[in-house]
């Protein structure tokens, strides 16, 4: 397998006047979990949709599987598509149906599997992200966390090649957070799947990424490991690990970073 | 997914299996199955006109539902229709086959008048003996028109002239005659079938009423007609054939809706419309000649009787007649 | 100067023109997406039972009071030439030939027409429609299908029981309440009404389905701007097929008859 698991090329992007992604250069390794961060309307969740081809580019390339996705027709996309599992920011679960079938929806729609079979997966989605009890819950009757563990397990339930959470831990307690942080590295590990993770939760983030990739001005400005980024000299970085408040996040180790609390 | 206990399968299939029901119950109460059922037999007729017939227009025999027009189509300039009989129903070979309303506003329908023969109709055979069926638009542009020929004819009465030309003067008092022969032998033949006809007249006699009144206004040049004996009885003569035409059609008062049925009526109706055209080209031909008309008061008085009779008669008429169709006549005519 | 005036007045046409373009494509692609597999048996009977089932009421309502009205303005009219008889006959056709299929259609537009715009619309501005197109399924076919389908196949049913039971309402008010003579009443409507009448009624139902379907669908599928844009989507919806509605019902009706 080759290493590099989704590669973007000068990715340009503008709603009229406004240029959101303004030459995009990303390397996302296979079997590992890139984190991006930047900052609110910075263009990551655009540029997340750019990478499972809800949206096409202006110009630039976004090869996955050694195929260009912005140059694919439908059906060619739908194949590429297939493989890609994703947590849409406000978790988008369909309100037509309970929480069950939401997380069955693509094992019914995409497998022979038998109902049995199916509930069997569905259930043990559901109790990792601790939601066994609300099966027959609406998503209308959910909190906001909930529903995105729902999303969380629906994204999950195909075990797909490359997953895209869009802040899976937004609108969670820290408690909750840090479970599905948790959850998202124990299956990664497992699994050894290509994650591909947006936050603002600079913390957590940290807690799990292999790489972090820092969108700024409509550009990856940094790119690296943990460390890596924590070390950086670029003020935009540095202002931005700033914000956590925590003394001593820019620059320090991220081993040190265990001991906090 | 709501937990309801019926599936929206169950649902749906009870929704459509009413509306096909309903569906079903109606397409069959308003004849098209029950005809596809019945099955049948056809016959062909060809009509000079079939106005006002459709596609599942009811034959009737003495009334009786017997079949439909399945189709109508243009043969050389004719209506070729094509009857499907019931079942069961026998029409012997020699019937005569006319097209009737049912009222002045009602629907065309075809009638067959079964014959004597003991040799009936199969698939595919044709009625040959068509009667023409009635036009009472027509009718009734006629005897508009000869009504207000007639008015203008009598208009010339007034300018008296001259006493040459007598024989055209004769001539036109012997179509007068003639008509009114015609028309007495047709009455008496169709005693009881009048009153159509006396509609009709009850329009005419409207026309002739407002003529009536001219002629008493010219009084003075038109009253007193002609010494010529002959020419006199002739006139006299006629305005006894009129009385007794009126005298008729006031028996035949209340038998309305018969004429429809008989075609010798009808035809008459016709000939004696066009004798009417004919007897006010005459007059009109004869202008100039009619001056010497005689000075006999009662010749003019008997005149006026009789159409007082004729008026009469046309009251009484309208008496019985249905308000609708009196409606629907001068709807006709105006 | 000149320019800009044309301009300003080709802006809007093009706009509609625009849309009328893209509905066209939204049909098509319903078309295309009815004869794929696998057919989503379900979502059809789900939608079914929404635009139909959960219809009935309205629709007999509405076709009940519709041909008791009927009744009694014919009545008033008629008795003036003293051909109450016909009474049933006008009922009769109008409910089949005209407000069966029109005022149903309209009725559901009110009812599930808004709710498809609003269903599609919130689907679109909460991702799920996104979702859908993550997980490679065509939303054409999960969402829009189902409900062309269904209300090609319900407008019919719910006219037939409309008509139904408008004949009926006249029936009540002419017959029970205005004392015309029933069998000239019940015969007349035997000998006018046309097996065609009722058909073509049907016939203009299930085009009024397709096209109250495809609007609402594609109104709701294109939705913009949050929960405000839903309300817009609804409304426009509701009013634009409705609209289509009378306009291709003339088109039908000097068609037809
Ligand atoms: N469909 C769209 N049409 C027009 N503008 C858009 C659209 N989607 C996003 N934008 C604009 O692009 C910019 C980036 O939006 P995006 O959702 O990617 O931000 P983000 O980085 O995900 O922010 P957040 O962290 O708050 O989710 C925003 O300014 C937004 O207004
Ligand atoms: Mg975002």
């Amino acid at each position: 397998m080759e290493d590099t698991a989704i590669r973007i090329i000068d990715l340009h992007k503008s709603f009229g006047p406004q240029k959101v992604l303004d030459g995009i250069n990303l390397e996302v390794e296979t079997g590992k979990i890139t984190v991006i961060i930047g900052k609110s309307g910075g263009g990551k969740s655009v540029l997340l949709k750019h990478i499972i081809g809800l949206l096409k580019p202006d110009s630039g390339e976004i090869w996955v599987n050694g195929n260009d996705i912005t140059k694919l027709p439908e059906k060619e996309l739908n194949e590429v598509r297939r493989s890609f599992g994703m947590l849409f920011q406000e978790a988008a679960l369909f309100d037509s149906m309970d929480v069950f079938d939401n997380v069955a929806f693509p094992l019914r729609e995409h497998t022979k599997l038998s109902d049995r079979e199916i509930e069997s997966v569905v259930e043990e989605r559901l109790r990792q992200v601790g939601l066994l009890t609300f099966t027959e819950k609406m998503p209308s009757e959910l909190s906001g966390g909930m529903r995105k563990r729902v999303g969380l397990a629906r994204a999950l339930v195909l075990d797909p090649d490359i997953i895209l959470f869009d802040e899976p831990t937004s609108a969670l307690d820290p408690i909750i957070s840090l479970s599905i942080l948790d959850l998202i590295r124990e299956t990664q590990q497992r699994i050894q799947k290509t994650y591909v993770v947006i936050s603002h939760d600079i913390l957590g983030m940290f807690r799990i990424a292999d790489k972090v990739a820092m969108l700024y001005g409509g550009k990856i400005i940094e790119y690296g490991t943990p460390y890596e980024i924590r070390r950086s000299t670029k003020e935009a970085t540095k202002e931005f690990l700033k914000a956590t408040k925590i003394p001593g996040f820019t620059g320090g180790s991220y081993e040190q970073q265990q001991d906090f609390p | 997914m709501s937990s309801s206990k019926i599936s929206p399968e169950l649902k749906v299939g009870i929704l459509v299996l009413v509306s096909i029901m309903i569906l079903f119950y109606m397409s069959f109460r308003i004849g098209r199955l029950g005809t596809f059922r019945e099955g049948g037999y056809e016959i062909t007729v060809t009509f000079a006109n079939a106005n006002g017939l459709d596609r599942r227009s009811p034959v009737q025999i003495a009334g009786v539902e017997v079949g439909k027009v399945k189709n109508i189509a243009l043969d050389s300039y004719k209506a070729m229709l094509t009857l499907t009989i019931k079942e069961g129903v026998k029409v012997p070979v020699d019937s005569k086959i006319i097209v009737k309303a049912q009222g002045l506003l009602g629907d065309k329908y075809i009638e067959i008048l079964p014959g004597t023969e003991k040799k009936f109709l199969a698939q595919g055979d044709r009625i040959k003996d068509v009667i023409p069926g009635i036009d009472f638009n027509e009718i009734f542009t006629q005897v508009n028109v000869a009504a207000k020929n007639f008015g203008e004819t009598m208009g010339e009465f007034k300018d008296i002239l001259g006493d040459k030309e007598k024989t055209n003067i004769k001539k036109s008092i012997a179509n007068i005659e003639s008509l009114s022969g015609d028309f007495r032998t047709f009455m008496t033949d169709n005693k009881g079938n009048i009153t159509r006809v006396v509609n009709n007249t009850a329009v005419v006699s409207e026309k002739l009423s407002s003529i009536a009144k001219d002629i008493e206004q010219g009084k003075g040049t038109l009253g007193l007609l002609v010494k010529d004996d002959k020419l006199y009885n002739d006139a006299k003569e006629t305005v006894t054939s009129l009385k007794n035409i009126t005298k008729d059609i006031e028996e035949g008062k209340g038998t309305l809706g018969k004429f429809a049925k008989d075609e010798t009526l009808y035809n008459d109706t016709k000939e004696a419309v066009s004798n009417i055209k004919e007897f006010t080209d005459g007059i009109k031909k004869g202008e100039g000649t009619l001056g010497k008309l005689v000075k006999d008061e009662s010749l003019y008085n008997e005149t006026e009787k009789a159409m007082k009779k004729i008026q009469k008669g046309a009251e009484g008429l309208e008496e019985i007649t249905p308000v609708t169709i009196l409606g629907t006549i001068f709807g006709f005519l105006f | 100067m000149f320019d800009a005036v044309t301009k300003k007045g080709l802006t809007p046409l093009l706009g509609i023109l625009k849309e009328l373009g893209n509905i066209g494509i939204m049909f098509l692609q319903s078309i295309y997406w009815t004869f794929r597999r696998p057919f989503k048996l379900n979502y059809i009977f789900k939608q079914m039972e929404f635009i139909g089932v959960n219809s009935i009421s309205v629709v007999i309502i509405t076709g009940t009071f519709t041909g008791m009205v009927l009744a009694l303005q014919s009545y008033y009219g008629f008795r003036k030439f003293g051909a109450e008889g016909l009474v049933g006959t006008t009922v009769a056709l109008s409910m089949t030939r005209e407000l069966g299929p029109v005022l149903t259609s309209l009725m559901v537009t009110g009812r599930a027409g808004s709710a498809m715009a609003a269903e599609l619309g919130s689907m679109r501005v909460t991702e799920q429609i996104d979702a859908l197109i993550v997980m490679a399924l065509n939303p054409i076919k999960y969402l829009v299908v189902p409900r062309v389908i269904a209300s090609f196949l319900m407008f019919p049913v719910l006219t037939s029981i409309a008509n139904f039971v408008g004949i009926i309402g006249g029936y009540l008010v002419g017959v029970k309440l205005l004392g015309i003579n029933e069998g000239a009443f019940i015969n007349k409507i035997i000998k006018y009404l046309d097996p065609e009448d009722i058909y073509n009624g049907l016939i203009k139902a299930a085009v009024f389905g397709i096209i109250m379907s495809v609007i609402s669908c594609y109104k709701g599928f294109y939705t913009r701007g949050g929960a405000e844009g839903v309300g817009r989507s609804t409304t426009e919806a509701v009013v634009m097929s409705s609209v289509t509605i009378l306009v291709t019902d003339y088109v039908l009706t000097s068609l037809m008859f």
